[in-house]
């Protein structure tokens, strides 16, 4: 849950790792579409279909979604005073980032098949 | 040389403002201290600042010098660019001119607890540190209390309620830090949350300010660390 009184050390951490990951994830990536990139739509699907990619991307997805959460939950800690306002703000932002992972899912999920 | 200067009396004005003043006769050395002294006893006695031992000592008259927070005691007039823009201390409320009220700075330094705390039977002696153990304090001690970190910190105008702030941290580490100290596991579970450090997020306003030099980012690091250790 968001309750400021567990979240501070745990959260901080999860965005360190995610961190960790996302820089790896990217640079893997970035080597990738530059020495070998998808030249089709095919290639783009089999590329993406590999156990180990699906897997990988899923990950990044979730390390994205959850960075992103830690990062804007601590804008709208740090600068939002209105109790109700934060709330609000939270539900939205919980809404908005599980949709992209759930919609991100569906589609992993859809190609490895 | 001109100075442009904050000026607020609560009982007479509706709202701060900037008023000008010039000196002539600026000497090579004067210190912006010296200025200010000049200002109040040649143009406008009603001008209120705070100042004590003037040699970067006491810490009293920490302000904000061209948009950075320094001693003004310290700060040679020959480094400044003109007009010499002085404003109290930001996101404190401000009693008169230049005069700040610190009650929010203070109440986060006692929340910190800077104090040794022993639970062993008081012994005879003094109780002994061996130099390489005191030597994890120097960084940390040299703290005069000015609040110029604290003030420029973003996160403690914003949360100056919820976060300990830069000052109160450096010697929250100061304690956890010495190894006379038994109150290791209090002090940490006291600065648990998302607020009490976490509203850090390491812009280091802090060091660059702080007239002694100190660095209360890597003090924070620090608390950090240990409770990371102490987690897993």
């Amino acid at each position: 849950m968001t309750s400021a009184a567990s979240l501070g050390l745990k959260a901080w951490l999860v965005q360190r790792l995610t961190a960790v990951y996302l820089a790896v994830f990217v640079l893997f990536a970035a080597i990738k579409f530059i020495w070998l990139p998808p030249q089709d739509y095919s290639q783009w699907i089999a590329w993406v279909a590999h156990p180990f990619i699906n897997a990988a991307l899923a990950l990044f997805i979730l390390s994205l979604l959850l960075h992103a959460w830690i990062g804007l939950r601590d804008v709208i800690m740090d600068y939002v005073k209105s109790a109700a306002v934060r709330a609000g703000l939270f539900a939205m932002l919980i809404l908005l980032l599980s949709g992209c992972g759930l919609w991100s899912l569906r589609l992993l999920l859809k190609v490895a098949a | 040389m001109k100075f442009l200067i904050y000026r607020y009396n609560p009982e007479k004005d509706q709202a701060p403002y900037m008023q000008e003043f010039t000196l002539d006769n600026i000497e090579p050395g004067m210190m912006l201290l010296d200025a200010l002294l000049r200002i109040k006893a040649d143009k406008d006695e009603t001008l209120s600042f705070r100042h004590s031992c003037g040699e970067g000592v006491c810490g009293s008259d920490g302000i904000n010098i061209n948009g950075s927070n320094g001693l003004s005691c310290i700060t040679p007039l020959s480094q400044l660019k003109q007009p010499v823009e002085v404003r109290p201390l930001p996101g404190l409320p401000v009693i008169r001119d230049l005069v700040v009220d610190m009650s929010q700075f203070y109440q986060q330094y006692r929340a910190v607890k800077p104090y040794l705390i022993v639970h062993d039977p008081e012994p005879e002696i003094e109780r002994l540190q061996s130099p390489h153990d005191r030597d994890k304090l120097d960084g940390l001690y040299e703290c005069i209390m000015c609040a110029c970190c604290s003030t420029a910190c973003p996160s403690f105008w914003w949360n100056p309620d919820k976060f300990r702030g830069p000052a109160a941290l450096l010697q929250s580490w100061r304690f956890l830090a010495d190894s006379r100290d038994q109150a290791t596991a209090q002090r940490l579970e006291e600065l648990e949350g998302a607020y009490k450090v976490f509203r850090c997020h390491t812009i280091m306003n802090c060091v660059n300010v702080c007239p002694k030099g100190l660095n209360p980012t890597k003090a924070i690091g620090n608390i950090k660390k240990l409770m990371l250790k102490r987690l897993i």
